[in-house]
């Protein structure tokens, strides 16, 4: 556990991070503050004035004490009901921010960083911690308990004290003496003490159970979850667990961790009951002292019938602002431990300089990219995925990039991108090491399809400006080229339809439609350099030929670079480029390499040998008679 | 916390907008209204002892003694608790001895104190039990879910049903079963305070108790009105909730950090974020605007009762007819009285709510059943040959599927197909053909819409499919594998039950031995970090490696390979048709590939447009009728051709398409 200091610390810097964002939150929650404790201790004095009226047969003035108590309760009830509406929408509003926050910070970050596993997982355990224990929401609501349990903490103690004062009357033997001044006093502020500590020390011990087993359950219910949703909830998976009788297999994984979150569940109920046993013990034992006390001045003629509901009311509320101080700062002490984790996420620096140089603006596209004696090894491990690459891209030529799986041509397209920077060499535009230019600037040159490209649940034209404004014709212009037109036609809503289900009634549409919109994205930008890695493994063989037909017409004018595992890829490119375990072993045009017999032959040969047959008797017409 | 506060508020109001509209249907048919009424009740009964049987059947007769415990100090207690002010006030103006005032004093306190205790006890014993008692049931849902028809569950409305069935044991606390249990018992404890509060307020003043049931009445109804009207934005809640949390998923996804960074997406997304949270705010205001009316309204009411209570009581004070002690138990007697409709109210909804959790819970568990005691292929284990009969497949509006078509017309038209035992066969076409869909209705997966097929003349609906299942051997498009061990991934059997020689023998012929051996566990390391930190992250090659050792580890004599080689590259690729090529020796094959010239080692090739088979036949027989698949096969391999000039005039014609 750390120390009060630093959890205050996290805890203020938090609260000043809602203050800056909605600056109307804490006072809000001041006022529903005064108004709580105001309602209670005022119906205390008015309480016991009606009490003591009633005793003496003053019906008048007790009507009269009736009426203010009534009026006081209607009107702290509407003020807070008014104040609730507020403090609703302002809570909902910091609870949700939160997430933002969180987002903001990751969209600044820079890609290596952000991949890295101790940031990464930062990330995920404020959101998840934020998700299951509450987060900032939760944060203030507890400060502003503490508070409250402080300011009745002061206000009972000090209504009581003034109760000890009261000198009982004469001729009551021991228990007048008892009830004089001091010895009340003394026996208050043992009971007080008694309770205090006795509260602690529940706390304590239980906190120390609690924190064992929460720590011996760590991931079960990760587990569980993963087991239910990505297992159980995988419905494309079904097939597979029913074809191959997996049913048994997964069955005893499961049942393996839902025992362990039985016997967790059932330790925690446990602890959790003796805890609330524990406490409810300790305040018994100082709420019969408390009646016994203020019992005591009443018979003892120090106080009237009237002030010891008010006295042991006040006492009351100091028992259970105890607890509620003790137990929520317990959970503050919790949540600002991981919130720190919150704060080292935003204090992340990032690995590499952003760049400040623009990128000079070219209408003819003369952008001249090089690698120079590039090496480069992901962060954390051992093995240089690129060695030494040392190449010029051609300006407006078309490269193809081939090779094995992990031979490192993804990370040639990551680096070019500058999604990560090499770990040694430079890579050149124009002569200038890219990292001096500006980074969204610089990425604005490229227009990619990744592999793993994502299109997001949005109308189709935000996919395709990737939110930017809306350019009707330049939009259509290259769904066109990305042969999706007549599918975006076809959708309802057409430019308008939402994609998936995820944001309401969307279109659902299949792996190759996507890279059809993917590459329409890819287009829209009118970047120089044009990169596409795979863009055609979901692609039936006629689409796929569709989208070779028109790629010298999308990529005209441009920078092109084309990786793919369907070599055919490699005759409309005019220069290729082999990758071997992270170097380039070939280049060169198709002719060239076939002839060479190298790598690149090797490869070709291999898909190449099934169309043989073809060569020797080409059929006469190709795919065109059909559509 | 308030968070879920909201969030079972906003179910409250989703209950209540369903009871409503069921009432209007009710008040649709008048002469069934009664009939409908009285199978409402029935079923509501039949939930409750669902619910309380099952509770009996997973926890014993001792959950039903602490629930009863439960309720008798949770009435005693708020009793005493009323009582306290009064009965200490009596004491103190009862003129005895000072000491034994306090010793009275102290008898009263110490009781109640131990009451609360007690109380306090049994209601965590009580809410443990109810606890344990869904996650008991956890157990039987999971294995539904992997036992139930296939089929049933795939489409959207039994993925529907199993998320609406899965909030039963998988909300939290608040919601399902134990939610259920908890409500039904609160409803009775709040039931018995109002009738033993009712009765003391009765027996003063029936005006008394006339004037607190018709204030509760009123209050009721505001708050009704108000979640009414709340009602009418809880779509759009819910909606744009969800959408929230897409978007929160989506745009933290590590790989999607690579477009949100090229494309400079996150404006949009912060744009979006913050639109989102604004209409959020402002729906959630508008919603309270009803209810903090309400709780004026409310306010006011409580204002003119009590002035109207306090008044009365006054009188029959000043009348000499009411002592102070009885003045203050009223006084506290009332002030329960509206905890207790409160409660009573909470109880209802909640009851209404879990209960409809509880019906859809039932209706899952009873859908989708498979048939029991159905025999068992009569040639299992042999070849096989597979006939289909005029089969017809449509994916109905409630199971969709992009890749190969959408609903209202048939994916697979009026197919028929014989697979002889061992024959090996190819099936091409463009996307959307219907291939995958086919494999599936050959392989028991679906059922055809209409026709049928056969399994060496015995049609698989009259199999167990259990069993029909064991014949195939499947290496489906998506690759599958599960954060378990190698060993459990490739064996799918339970950890000890595996074959050791047979295991190692599939890695080695798929060409993974070597790489699993170099693990840290070997077979026994786990997959992924989902379930064990130290896991394995394997490559798409090797997944792909993986899935071939799945099937060859079954050894089934009928083999499915559906598009299998997409991410691999040129090597690797051909590597895996040498393999596939061995492996399915001596079995009966059916192949997909988008490549068609991997379909050459097939006996037999079909070509699938649009539902239907067009034309059929071997590789070469094909290539020389000169049709959609010659076609096909041209376009690709024109790219392969040694002529360059060829490659330069297809774009052209192309073009023209």
């Amino acid at each position: 556990m750390n120390t009060f200091r630093s959890i205050h610390k996290t805890g203020f810097r938090l609260l000043k991070m809602i203050h800056a964002e909605d600056s109307i939150v804490i006072p809000m929650y001041l006022l529903n503050l005064v108004l709580s404790l105001g309602q209670i201790y005022i119906g205390l004095f008015l309480t016991a004035g009606l009490v003591d009226a009633l005793l003496a047969g003053q019906y008048r003035q007790a009507a009269g004490a009736a009426l203010m108590l009534l009026l006081a309760n209607l009107f702290f009830g509407l003020a807070s009901r008014l104040i609730q509406r507020r403090l609703q929408c302002l809570q909902r509003k910091i609870w949700l921010v939160f997430y933002v926050w969180l987002r903001r910070k990751a969209f600044s970050m820079d890609y290596e960083t952000m991949e890295r596993p101790e940031v990464a997982e930062k990330l995920l355990f404020s959101e998840r911690t934020s998700d299951m224990q509450g987060g900032l929401g939760t944060l203030l609501y507890h400060y502003y308990e503490i508070l409250k349990a402080i300011v009745n903490l002061l206000l009972s103690v000090s209504l009581v004290a003034h109760l000890c004062l009261r000198k009982p009357g004469a001729g009551f033997g021991v228990l007048g003496a008892l009830a004089s001044p001091v010895p009340s006093a003394l026996l208050l502020a043992g009971m007080m003490a008694g309770t205090v500590f006795g509260a602690y020390r529940a706390f304590r011990r239980f906190a120390e159970e609690r924190r064992a087993l929460f720590e011996s359950h760590t991931g079960v219910e990760d587990r569980v979850m993963y087991l239910t949703q990505q297992v159980l909830g995988n419905f494309k998976a079904g097939k597979m667990i029913r074809i191959y009788g997996m049913q048994d297999m997964i069955l005893e994984n499961l049942s393996v961790f839902l025992k362990k979150s039985w016997g967790h569940f059932s330790d925690a109920c446990d602890v959790e009951r003796k805890q609330g046993n524990a406490n409810r013990l300790v305040d018994s034992v100082f709420i019969v002292g408390a009646y016994l006390l203020a019992a005591l001045k009443v018979v003892t003629g120090a106080v009237t019938v009237g002030a010891f509901t008010q006295y042991v009311g006040a006492l009351h509320q100091f028992g259970g602002a105890c607890f509620t101080l003790i137990a929520v700062h317990g959970d503050l002490q919790k949540i600002c431990t991981y919130m720190e984790e919150f704060l080292a996420f935003l204090d992340t620096e990032n690995l590499h300089v952003k760049g400040s140089i623009p990128v000079e603006k070219r209408t003819d596209g003369e952008y001249e990219i090089a690698f120079e004696h590039v090496s480069f090894r992901y962060p954390g491990t051992e093995k240089l995925v690129l060695k030494d690459v040392d190449c010029r891209i051609r300006v407006r030529g078309k490269l193809a990039v081939v090779g094995r799986n992990g031979a490192g041509k993804t990370t040639f397209i990551k680096l070019l991108c500058r999604l990560y920077e090499p770990a040694s060499g430079r890579i050149t535009l124009n002569g200038v090491d890219i990292r001096k230019y500006d980074e969204e600037e610089y990425r604005s040159l490229f227009g990619v399809v990744f592999q793993d490209f994502k299109l997001f649940a949005f109308p189709v034209w935000e996919n395709v400006t990737a939110g930017r404004a809306r350019n009707e014709t330049r939009i259509w212009e290259v769904l066109e080229q990305a042969e999706a037109g007549s599918m975006v036609r076809g959708m309802p809503g057409g430019l308008d339809a939402y994609l998936y289900k995820d944001m309401g009634d969307g279109v659902e549409i299949s792996g190759g439609e996507a890279q059809k919109l993917a590459l329409a994205r890819a287009l829209y930008r009118d970047a120089p350099v044009v990169i596409l890695d795979e863009p055609t493994a979901a692609l039936d063989p006629k689409a796929e030929a569709e989208v070779y037909a028109r790629f010298d017409e999308m990529v005209k004018g441009r920078t092109s670079v084309y990786i793919s595992h369907r070599m055919a890829s490699c005759r409309f490119c005019d220069d290729i480029i082999v990758f071997e375990d992270g170097k380039i072993v070939e280049r060169g045009s198709h002719e060239a390499l076939s002839a060479a017999g190298g790598s690149y032959a090797k490869m070709w040969s291999a898909q190449a040998k099934y169309y043989d047959a073809a060569t020797d008797s080409p059929p006469e017409a190709p795919a065109c008679a059909r559509s | 916390m308030w968070r879920q506060k909201n969030s079972d508020r906003r179910q409250d109001r989703k209950q209540t907008r369903r009871k409503q509209t069921r009432r209007k249907h009710a008040r649709g048919w008048q002469a069934e209204g009664g009939q409908a009424r009285g199978k409402r009740i029935r079923d509501k009964w039949d939930n409750c002892r669902y619910v309380f049987r099952r509770l009996g059947q997973e926890e014993g007769p001792g959950a039903f003694a602490l629930c009863g415990g439960d309720l008798v100090f949770g009435v005693l207690l708020p009793l005493l608790e009323a009582a306290l002010a009064g009965a200490v006030a009596a004491c103190l103006v009862s003129g005895r001895a000072p000491g034994e005032i306090l010793l009275l004093v102290a008898g009263y306190v110490i009781l109640l104190q131990t009451a609360r205790y007690l109380q306090g006890h049994l209601r965590a014993m009580r809410d443990k039990t109810l606890f344990l008692f869904r996650i008991d049931i956890m157990y039987e849902f999971n294995r539904k879910t992997l036992e139930m028809d296939g089929q049933s569950l795939e489409t959207a409305k039994g993925r529907e049903m199993w998320e609406a069935a899965k909030r039963n044991v998988y909300n939290g606390n608040h919601f399902g079963i134990e939610a259920y249990a908890k409500s039904f018992w609160n409803l009775l404890l709040n039931l018995c305070g109002l009738v033993v509060y009712g009765a003391i307020v009765g027996r003063e003043s029936i005006f008394l108790l006339l004037l607190l049931v018709s204030q509760t009445l009123l209050v009721t109804w505001f708050h009704g009105v108000a979640e009414k009207r709340a009602l009418r934005a809880e779509d759009e809640i819910d909606r744009k909730w969800s959408g929230f949390q897409y978007l929160r998923r989506e745009s933290i996804v590590p790989q999607n950090g690579k477009d949100i960074r090229m494309y400079g997406m996150d404006k949009w997304f912060l744009k979006t974020f913050y639109q989102m949270i604004e209409r959020s705010v402002s729906l959630l205001d508008w919603q309270e605007k009803g209810y903090t009316a309400a709780g004026i309204a409310n306010h006011l009411l409580s204002f003119a009762r009590n002035v109207a209570v306090y008044g009365w009581l006054l009188g029959r004070m000043a009348a000499g007819r009411l002592a102070l002690p009885a003045f203050l138990l009223y006084l506290g007697i009332i002030a329960g009285f509206e905890n207790w409709v409160r409660g009573f109210l909470e109880a209802v909804i909640n009851l209404e709510k879990n209960e409809k959790i509880i019906k859809n819970y039932r209706d899952f568990m009873s859908y989708g059943i498979v048939e029991e005691g159905k025999p068992g292929p009569k040639r299992a284990g042999k070849l096989h040959e597979i006939r289909l009969e005029h089969v017809c497949f449509r994916y109905e509006g409630n199971m969709e599927c992009p890749e190969e078509g959408h609903s209202g017309e048939d994916t697979i038209h009026d197919l028929n197909l014989t697979i002889r035992a061992g024959e090996k066969l190819a099936l091409v076409g463009l996307n959307g053909a219907g291939k995958t869909t086919l494999i599936k209705l050959l392989c028991g997966l679906y059922r055809p819409t209409s026709g049928k097929v056969c399994l060496d003349g015995q049609e698989l609906q009259d199999l167990s499919q259990r069993e029909v299942f064991r014949e195939f051997a499947v290496v489906f498009q998506d690759v599958f594998t599960f954060a378990f061990p190698v060993a459990e991934n490739v064996t799918c059997v339970k950890a000890g039950e595996e074959d050791g020689p047979r295991l190692r023998k599939s890695l080695e012929d798929a060409g993974l031995l070597e790489r699993v051996q170099s693990l840290p566990k070997k077979e026994q390391t786990s997959m992924d970090k989902d379930m064990d930190p130290e896991g394995v992250t394997f490559s798409g090659g090797e997944l792909q490696k993986l899935m071939l050792a799945r099937a060859l580890y079954k050894d089934a004599p009928v083999v499915i390979l559906d598009e299998p080689t997409a991410a691999l590259d040129p090597i690797a690729e051909s590597e895996m048709y040498e393999k596939y090529d061995e492996m399915i020796q001596g079995k009966t094959a059916v192949f997909i590939s988008h490549r068609l010239s991997s379909t050459r080692f097939c006996d037999r090739i079909l070509f699938l447009e649009e539902g239907r088979i067009v034309q059929e036949g071997s590789h070469e027989s094909l290539m020389r009728e000169g049709g959609p698949y010659a076609e096909l096969f041209a376009l690709q391999a024109r790219y392969y051709q040694k002529n360059p000039e060829s490659v330069d005039r297809v774009p052209e014609r192309m073009a023209s398409v």
